[in-house]
């Protein structure tokens, strides 16, 4: 799997769901640019690796100072931990404190802990999804 | 209107919408461009509608259109404004429609090199060009290498690699043109695709053949033997592209000019082998290369010529216009062989293409003989009001070169000439007139007087300054010598009445040289002078009052060098040595022979263009350029064991001492002044695997002669040219100018690695012996244009005269013998005195200078040729009796 070089545009039709994803690269070059994408949408899904412990509090400053953004107030965020799969993965209640995010209150913020190798979890993230989709409110 | 009725249909719905329709067709009742008067801010604000969702692909595409328009017609948008518009339009990656997403793609190429952070779109160009949808490939390929940079090429190179090998056309030329574009950055990356090109020319399209072609060329550019490989393969290997065939042509051609081959060389056999091709377009560029090649003889290009020939007859008019093209640029080279067209040529006079006609008659003229020149002129002049300036130019040029070959037909031609200056035309066909005209007075004396009288009456109604100031200039430098000056007179006056002031400034130094030239007109030209000291403008009044008083002297000498003989400093160096005074104040006044002279061309006659070839293009030659010698003036003052030394007199050309493909390539450079000489060692290190380092050229002096110092140049790396100077001062006797020194390279060697350049610690001493250097007579004088040769010789007068008789018996001609006085004595030759007219045995030269020092130096050799050699009664006159000496034994 290469990294994504800037951003790619998906739209994935199910039933009467329609998802327009923005998928934006990690790499630092283009962390300065997330915002542009985040203007407006419905809702902002941060993946993280839980595996990776040391790249956690990077990960921590990087999500806390774009949610600082006044352009993007009171957009609903969900916190995805991917690899759970993989040994001395930290999970939901490790992950919120780690990333510390009991400290946003300005909006509604989930966190969920996934596999997307062993498509664990996927179902509840789908559903969180639609639920704050333009129909689903 | 299409336009609106598209919107119209399209609109469906006519509520809210039709008012701005209407609006639209209010704005645009009178037809046109729709695109007219858009404003940049308005235009970037509508780019913000390409963050709204839905997007409407229609409205979208329309102001992304709009965009494209104002940055093509040169609109700058400044970087935070383009990075704005350009993210804005990556939310048009949403729709899939192929309208919009194409002109996605171009928006993305035109905004590439304004806006920031444009490698976001990589991934997505990415997936585009790897996608189905086959005519978003190509463009997807073209944009995303328009927004790559070296550090993001790595990713993309294994999709460009596949790319270029893929099986639709369109996207494996769109990979290779790229790749070809991307080369100009980084050559390293795209040297690793060879492969997959070599892959792609064995393509069926002939496109892909060709661009594939194009780029395995380019990766191997500048490897000769490998360019030289690739045509032998692919002369033999029948390519299919005629395109391809074509390049070829090109490459192989450029290859027997790089190698100074003629006719016998494998490259030539292939290129004469495609004038049997079956595309006319190779054909025709195979003949276009033959004709073009420098060492070719009659026998080499009569194939190709015949092959044009045949064009000529065509029913297609491009083939028969590329043809007659050709013929007209290869007429000047090779007359002989366009002779053999004639006929053909003839037909094409009446043909209904103005273009076509014109290069016929104009090659015509070229190519034809006298008797055939007032045929085709009066045929020419019979549509000269139906073509356009570019091609009117080039029947002057025609004209100008036919001035040249019939002097006896200057009155047919002349004439013409004043009849095309009379009709309408733009700057540049004007000025190639009067050049012509000036160019023709300068070398046939019988033309002059009918020329100036059709530049009097152009004049009369000349809306280009710069034309009438030339021909001014003219007129005083040549008018004063006719047998009635004093007609002109009144042609000149009447600008100083009627003009602005650069032409009456003009008209003023005109007259005044008529007055220090003509004795009985001096009195009449006073009271014209005088009467324009009442002038409105500074520089008209002042020349006038400047004039006014020289010509009252009424001294020769006087009037010579102030109003006959214009300036002789170099500008640029009178501009530098003007500041440098001003900069450190001082109670001496300015002295004048402080500033370098001004440096003749050693050239005169400039090589004139090929007619027919792009004419209007030409660099301005007016303005005022450093010349060579103010350039090296610059640099020998950043030196400061040489700071000291005052004016550089004069810089010799370079003189290799060296051969060119030894291991040191040297080349030296005098440089005289007062009383010294500093010779410039330019040293190239050739081995790559040694550090040169303290490095100096150690010279024998000759008698008289005295090394005084040695600035050595600290270190010479593998190809990088340093600089190293000896200082010679001058003998003490002023006579003694002249002398042989040998040369010796010293320095200090140290071994180095050829891959890292890593030099070892320890060196050694060693030298090498160079060429000897000779300082000649030559190298003490500056050349200087003496307009008015007979008034500078009574101003330096016959106080230090020397004259001697020699016999040249080693010479069998003149103009031999000219060539080698001017060498040896390295004055200018004036009046244009070094050209001898046709079948004359006598002859006399003037030559004009400076000598170092300051001092005027003139020389007059009568020559006469007899059965023994040559014969040459020598004179000089100079202000110092020792340069007369030197300069009267230069030549023995």
């Amino acid at each position: 799997m290469i990294p994504t070089v800037g951003f790619n545009m998906r739209k994935i039709s199910k039933g009467n769901v329609t998802i327009k994803l923005w998928d934006i690269g990690g790499q630092p070059r283009f962390r300065s640019m997330w915002e542009r994408y985040c203007r407006g949408v419905n809702a902002i899904v941060y993946m993280v690796d839980a595996a990776d412990q040391d790249k956690l509090e990077a990960s921590r400053n990087e999500l806390h100072s774009l949610l600082d953004k006044p352009q993007l107030q009171g957009i609903p965020v969900l916190v995805l931990g991917n690899k759970r799969d993989l040994q001395g993965a930290l999970d939901e209640k490790e992950l919120i404190e780690r990333m510390n995010l009991s400290a946003i209150q300005d909006r509604e913020i989930c966190c969920y802990s996934i596999s997307c190798k062993e498509k664990e979890n996927i179902d509840i993230t789908l559903q969180w999804l639609i639920q704050h989709s333009k129909s689903g409110r | 209107m299409p336009f609106i009725t598209l919107s119209l249909l399209h609109c469906g719905k006519l509520t809210e919408r039709h008012t701005h329709v209407y609006g639209f067709l209010f704005k645009f009742s009178g037809g046109g461009n729709p695109f007219n008067n858009l404003e940049k801010s308005s235009v970037l604000q509508e780019a913000r509608t390409f963050n709204e969702t839905p997007i409407n692909p229609r409205k979208c595409g329309h102001i992304l259109t709009k965009v494209l328009y104002i940055i093509n017609q040169g609109e700058s948008i400044g970087t935070t404004e383009a990075t704005e518009a350009f993210f804005a339009m990556t939310k048009l990656f949403q729709s899939k429609d192929p309208i919009l997403r194409r002109l996605v793609y171009l928006g993305i190429k035109e905004m590439s090199k304004i806006a920031q952070d444009v490698i976001i779109v990589t991934s997505s160009l990415m997936k585009d060009m790897t996608g189905k949808e086959d005519q978003f490939r190509g463009p997807a390929i073209r944009a995303l290498c328009s927004v790559t940079d070296h550090s993001m090429l790595q990713s993309i190179e294994r999709y460009m690699k596949q790319a270029i090998v893929d099986k639709a056309p369109g996207v494996s030329s769109a990979a290779l043109v790229s790749a070809l574009h991307l080369g100009k950055g980084s050559q390293e990356v795209i040297k690793r695709w060879v492969n997959e090109a070599q892959e792609a020319v064995n393509s069926d399209n002939v496109m892909v053949q060709f661009h594939a072609l194009g780029l395995l060329y380019y990766i191997r550019k500048t490897d000769k033997l490998a360019v030289n490989k690739l045509v032998s393969k692919f002369s033999k290997h029948t390519l299919k592209s005629p395109y391809a065939y074509c390049l070829l042509i090109r490459i192989a051609s450029k290859l027997i000019e790089e190698e100074d081959a003629g006719s016998d060389s494998p490259m030539f056999d292939f290129i004469e082998s495609c004038l049997r091709h079956k595309s006319e377009m190779v054909i025709y560029e195979a003949a276009h290369a033959i004709v073009q090649l420098k060492n070719t003889t009659a026998k080499d290009l009569a194939p190709a010529v015949s092959v044009l020939q045949l064009f000529c007859s065509s029913p297609k008019p491009t083939l028969r216009f590329a043809a007659v093209r050709t013929l007209n640029k290869v007429a000047i080279k090779h007359p002989a062989a366009v002779t053999a067209c004639n006929l053909d040529l003839e037909n094409l006079i009446t043909d209904v293409n103005r273009s076509i006609a014109t290069l016929a008659i104009t090659t015509l003229l070229k190519t034809g003989n006298e008797s055939s020149v007032d045929r085709l002129m009066k045929q020419i002049s019979s549509f000269m009001s139906e073509i356009s300036d570019e091609f009117k130019i080039v029947v002057v040029q025609a004209i100008r070169s036919l001035c040249a070959k019939f002097p006896r037909k200057h009155n047919v031609l002349m004439t013409f000439l004043a009849q095309m200056l009379r009709d309408e035309g733009g700057f540049d066909y004007k000025k190639e007139i009067v050049d012509c005209i000036i160019v023709t007075i300068e070398e046939n004396p019988e033309a002059k007087e009918a020329g100036l009288a059709h530049l009097c009456e152009f004049i009369e109604d000349c809306e280009h300054t710069v034309l009438a100031t030339k021909i001014l200039h003219l007129l005083g430098k040549e008018g004063p010598r006719t047998p009635t000056p004093s007609k002109y007179i009144r042609f000149i006056y009447n600008r100083v009445i009627l003009e602005n002031a650069a032409v009456r400034a003009a008209a003023v130094s005109a007259i005044a040289k008529f007055g220090a030239h003509c004795e009985d007109l001096l009195e009449s030209c006073i009271v014209l002078l005088e009467r324009c000291q009442l002038d409105t403008d500074d520089e008209v009044r002042d020349r006038a009052t400047f004039f006014v008083n020289v010509l009252k002297q009424q001294q020769k000498a006087l009037s010579s060098a102030f109003i006959l003989n214009g300036l002789q400093m170099s500008v640029v160096g009178l501009e530098r040595a003007l500041h440098q005074y001003t900069l450190e104040p001082s109670e001496t006044e300015f002295d004048m022979k402080s500033v370098p002279l001004a440096t003749q061309p050693l050239v005169e006659q400039k090589v004139r263009d090929v007619p027919g070839e792009t004419p209007s293009t030409r660099p301005a030659q007016d303005k005022v350029a450093a010349s060579r010698q103010d350039v090296y003036q610059e640099q020998l003052a950043q030196v400061p064991e040489l700071a000291n030394l005052g004016t550089l007199f004069k810089s010799s050309q370079p003189i290799e001492v060296t051969e060119s493909e030894t291991e040191y390539y040297i080349q030296c450079v005098k440089h005289t002044f007062s009383n010294y000489v500093v010779f410039q060692f330019d040293c190239t290190n050739t081995l790559n695997d040694q550090l040169l380092e303290k490095v100096t050229v150690e010279m024998e002096p000759a008698e008289g002669f005295e090394v005084t110092k040695y600035i050595a140049c600290p270190s010479l790396p593998y190809n990088k040219p340093g600089t190293t100077y000896t200082l010679v001062r001058l003998p003490a006797e002023p006579t003694q100018v002249t002398g042989t020194f040998a040369c010796t390279l010293k320095f200090l060697v140290k071994d180095c690695d050829p891959q890292t350049g890593e030099p070892d610690d320890e060196g050694y001493d060693d030298e090498y012996v160079l060429e000897d250097v000779e300082v000649t007579v030559a190298d003490h004088v500056q050349r200087v244009m003496k307009p008015n040769f007979a008034a500078s010789w009574e101003e330096v007068g016959p106080e230090n005269e020397l004259e001697d008789t020699y016999s040249l018996s080693t010479m069998t001609t003149i103009e031999e013998a000219i060539k080698n006085i001017v060498q040896y004595i390295g004055l200018q030759p004036c009046e244009r005195s070094d050209k001898v007219p046709e079948g004359k045995s006598s002859h006399t030269l003037y030559l004009g200078g400076v000598f170092r020092g300051g001092h005027d130096a003139l020389v007059r050799a009568k020559l006469a040729l007899d059965s023994s050699g040559v014969t040459m009664q020598l004179t000089v006159r100079s202000t110092d009796p020792n340069v007369s000496e030197v300069l009267a034994t230069a030549v023995a």
